[in-house]
């Protein structure tokens, strides 16, 4: 193992190891301070960055195209092993410094953000575990351990969203994300299945599977599937203004960098395997397209800052997609190192910038004048107004999905309950109203 | 050498039993004496376990995993619950159940069958009300003797071992074997008893109980070695039905407001696709079921006892139906439920995420309606389990309770050995997934391979008698008896390749 593998693996292994040093010492009963955690998380930041900038430079210095590492693989049953290889190559390595650096910047702003906060431990152990996910996924060379990464990222959003545990809407908010992401996630966990058994491998490292047109049309349009979810897409878009509730540095790093582009590093990742089929190609444009329209149009309907900034993340992401889907390769890589830094500024900045609103409306004894709304006077004054209307309510999004899914899945599982109980007494309240947290109770503008 | 294996089967065995009793005498000593006589049979388990070949090992893994849960058992159960009956229970049940999965004997297995049901009708453990756990464990008791009775009563021998592969009793017995797994495993249309169960009986001796597996152990142990050629034809039914139970019990988890009865319907949906692993006849899916076994008893043991410590500090009236935000008070329970809880639904970095992996891969082959099933199912178990950590765990804090009631060092140890059990197996799967891919190959072997063994004298395959006796079928099945189990094997286009 050269060194440039050997630091390959320590910036993707450190934060990881990091969170496990850290929960371990938690279990056993021992709080580090904050200034231990600030300490600890910037120095293994700082290596990680110096060790990915060794790492370009011995790629620029030899003309190699990438850096893997095999470690053999992870199990194997007779000829089926699920392969243990990271892989930075022009694709990840920008995906990985934007992490990294992006990560770096977060535990620093958090470090003072959340001083004395009671979930400050909690908090930087996420941001470890969020970090080894996206590195994980980011680095992998196999969808399989694509899926790793990709669902731990899962899970250490939904547990910031809970942040604030004490409050009801964050967890209730939490938990409608966590049903979304699941939902998508069969798409990503059925797709990669569907190659192994078409392909009998899922691993990328010496090129995708090799698939016909009809099977890369079918994988291509599960992975958009587990794309949509996790980047927000139409029509799953109802879940990104309630991950708001988290703290706003987790919204920054989650949904103004990270895990929102995950989704177009996957479609990046396939982004051959999409062109071989017009179909996926299509669908891939059409749903960035509605996506960035959605997005624009609630965006100038929300009425909190985050809520916005989320909805402009949203937009970009869409023309992301459509920039993918067109096979801009390049030009979306571009576009989402630029959106992701600046998207991430704005989301810290934004509560000392209302801050400073207040100040300025307080100095000139009235409101700014409102900026960027001449998109709308192009419309009619009647369809302005159902324009609005339907922006308030995010585009019906969530109600169509309540209608749709939720609610007939509730109601079937009421039915199966009712026949559970034929015969025996039935417990009272046990299946009434469990199903509150599926269908949520984030209401536009509640949140922020 | 020889005379080794059965005194660690012996000790394994005897000492639970035997101190089962002495907890009638010493009360006061019931802790001590269960976690020395759980210790025993574990040491004796994993010894056993290390005398016997890979390929054979599967009852010797499972006798270790089912003494180390009941070691934690003793450990994590609640001063409350820890009097003389209950572990007097306990043990019983230990040793019932390792005598079940180490004997090679049909009237030893069915006297083992029945007795680990025995604590659950002595002790009254279920209140008087519930009826349906009592009325499944009984027809399970009653299908499995029935059985047992019906080979015995063709003069058959009743050593397992030389019954492999011979059909024993044919359809009759192959159905009411089958009517057994599905009672007492709790498969749909019988899975209602499992939540009645877990909700009105002991939580931790519940949680023994359902984590015997003695449904899925009867399938790997008895049906498929001793009847391949029926199982090849019709044992995808019990696999449709159980993938049914995964779905049905997963949706019907979503709107269920009882913890137990959740965490029960989860434990039920997730073990389910044991028997689609088992029937999937891919060493993938058998080894991923067989992995999935170990994994989905660990964290179901972790999550009841966990809910049990629960119970008995902010009282027996807990619910989902509205947040109690008690990791305030039991931060470190609080991790442990969710780590439990997601390794149970697949978690990457636990081991269920690679028996998962290896039981969906293993089955989309087989029967692709499986592949695409079961993550499903799966994610709504997720859902659920992510539900009812939020209720229990988060939300604003209960004022009732102004202590710190997390888990005591005994409770923690244990628990923190069982997450390292799921985590460090997730991280490092390939030890545990090479034995249980050893012994699935066995399995496996016992489907697809007969060919190498004789048949009984007179044997008739149920497909040849059904066509001869019953006039069902006919055509090219009625060749299989006469040309012996060597012309089953016919490729992938073969008469009975499914």
């Amino acid at each position: 193992m050269d060194y440039s593998q050997t630091l390959l693996v320590f910036v993707v292994l450190a934060p990881g190891v990091i969170f496990a040093l850290l929960a371990l010492v938690w279990l056993a009963g021992w709080v580090p301070s904050e200034r231990f955690i600030s300490n600890i998380t910037g120095v293994t930041f700082s290596a990680s960055i110096l060790a990915l900038a060794l790492i370009l430079w011995r790629l620029a210095a030899t003309g190699s195209p990438s850096v893997s590492v095999t470690f053999g693989n992870w199990f194997t049953v007779q000829k089926y092993h699920f392969p243990l290889v990271l892989l930075a190559d022009r694709l990840s390595l920008p995906f990985l410094g934007m992490t990294v650096v992006l990560v770096g910047l977060i535990g620093q702003f958090s470090a003072t953000y959340l001083h004395r906060e009671r979930g400050f431990l909690r908090f930087f152990l996420l941001l470890h575990l969020f970090a080894f996910g996206s590195l994980l996924a980011f680095s992998a060379g196999s969808f399989d351990l694509l899926v790793a990464g990709w669902e731990i990222v899962g899970i250490t959003s939904i547990l910031l969203i809970a942040f604030f545990q004490q409050r009801t809407p964050p967890v209730e908010n939490a938990l409608r994300v966590f049903a979304i992401y699941r939902a998508c996630d069969i798409g990503l966990l059925v797709g990669v299945f569907a190659m192994h058994h078409w392909a009998g491998t899922a691993s990328f490292d010496q090129g995708l599977p090799r698939l016909t047109g009809l099977q890369s049309a079918v994988v291509g349009l599960l992975l958009l599937l587990a794309a949509a979810g996790k980047a927000a897409q139409v029509p799953f878009s109802g879940w990104l203004p309630r991950a708001m509730e988290g703290p706003t540095p987790s919204s920054a790093i989650f949904y103004g960098a990270i895990s929102i582009h995950a989704g177009a590093y996957l479609l990046l990742r396939v982004q051959p395997m999409l062109a071989s089929s017009v179909l996926a190609s299509a669908l891939v444009i059409a749903v960035g397209l509605t996506t960035a329209i959605h997005g624009t149009m609630v965006g100038r309907a929300s009425a909190d800052a985050k809520t916005s900034l989320a909805y402009a993340s949203l937009t970009q992401v869409g023309v992301i997609f459509v920039e993918i889907g067109i096979g801009w390769k390049a030009i979306a890589v571009m576009h989402i190192l630029g959106h992701a830094t600046v998207r991430t500024l704005q989301f810290l900045r934004a509560p000392s910038m209302l801050h400073d609103y207040h100040k300025m409306q307080s100095a000139i004894g009235g409101e700014l004048s409102p900026t960027g709304q001449h998109l709308e006077d192009l419309f009619p004054k009647n369809m302005q107004l159902w324009l609005y209307r339907w922006s308030l309510d995010r585009g019906h999004l969530d109600t169509i999905l309540d209608r749709w899914v939720v609610y007939p899945l509730m109601r079937l599982s009421r039915l199966l309950a009712r026949l559970d109980y034929i015969g025996i007494d039935r417990p009272k309240d046990h299946w009434k109203d469990a199903s509150v947290s599926i269908h949520g109770n984030a209401r536009p503008g509640s949140i922020g | 050498m020889r005379s080794q294996p059965w005194l660690f089967t012996a000790l394994a065995i005897g000492v639970p039993w035997l101190a089962a009793i002495l907890t009638a005498v010493a009360r006061r000593r019931a802790r001590e004496i269960g976690f020395t006589a759980a210790l025993v049979a574990v040491a004796a388990s994993a010894l056993l376990l290390r005398a016997t070949p890979p390929r054979e090992s599967l009852g010797e893994a499972l006798m270790v995993l089912f003494s180390c849960l009941t070691l934690g058992a003793t450990l994590v159960l609640p001063r409350r619950d820890c009097n003389g009956s209950t572990i007097g229970g306990i043990l019983f049940l230990l040793g019932s159940t390792l005598l079940a999965y180490s004997t090679n004997d049909l009237r030893v297995l069915l006297a083992a069958w029945v007795l680990s049901t025995v604590p659950f009708f002595v002790k009254q453990w279920f209140r008087a009300r519930i009826w349906r756990p009592r009325l499944g464990l009984l027809l399970s008791s009653i299908a499995l003797a029935l059985a047992v009775g019906l080979i015995a009563a063709k003069g058959h021998n009743m050593s397992i071992g030389s019954l492999q592969g011979r059909s024993p009793g044919g359809m009759a017995v192959f159905g009411l074997l089958v009517l057994a797994v599905i009672f007492r495993k709790g498969i749909l249309p019988a899975h209602a008893w499992v939540a009645d169960a877990a909700e009105g009986g002991p939580a931790i001796p519940t949680a023994l109980l359902l984590n015997g597996h003695f449904g899925a152990m009867l399938v790997a142990r008895l049906i498929m070695p001793l009847f391949p050629y029926t199982a090849r034809d019709l044992f995808p039914v019990l696999s449709d039905l159980a993938l049914a139970t995964a779905l049905y019990v997963a949706i019907r988890a979503l709107t269920e407001n009882s913890p137990r009865r959740l965490l029960a319907f989860v434990a039920l949906s997730q073990s389910a696709s044991i028997l689609a692993g088992l029937e999937s006849r891919t060493a993938e899916g058998i080894t991923g079921a067989l992995v999935h076994w170990f994994v989905v008893s660990a964290s179901t043991m972790g999550l009841f006892g966990i809910l049990r410590l629960l119970e008995v500090r902010f009282g027996e009236n807990l619910t989902a139906s509205r947040h109690l935000g008690l990791a305030e008070h039991a931060p470190r329970l609080a991790v442990f439920f969710i780590v439990f809880g997601l390794a149970l639904v697949g978690l990457p970095g636990t081991l269920s995420f690679c028996s998962q992996d290896l039981l969906i891969h293993g089955t989309l082959a087989s029967h692709p309606q499986t592949g695409l099933l079961l993550p499903i199912a799966t994610a709504m178990n997720a859902v659920s389990v992510f539900r009812l950590f939020a209720r229990l765990f988060l939300g604003k804090r209960r004022t009732g309770f102004t202590v710190m009631a997390d888990a005591l060092p005994r409770e923690r140890w244990i628990l923190t050995a069982g997450i390292l059990f799921v985590v460090l197996g997730g991280l490092f799967p390939n030890a545990i997934v090479t034995l249980r891919s050893a012994e699935a190959e066995a399995v496996e072997g016992a489907i697809d391979s007969p060919a190498d063994r004789d048949p009984a004298p007179g044997y008739k395959s149920p497909a040849e008698s059904w066509s001869k006796d019953e006039g069902l079928r006919d055509g090219p099945a009625s060749h299989r008896g006469q040309q012996g189990p060597s012309a089953f094997d016919q490729g992938p286009h073969g008469d009975f390749e499914r």
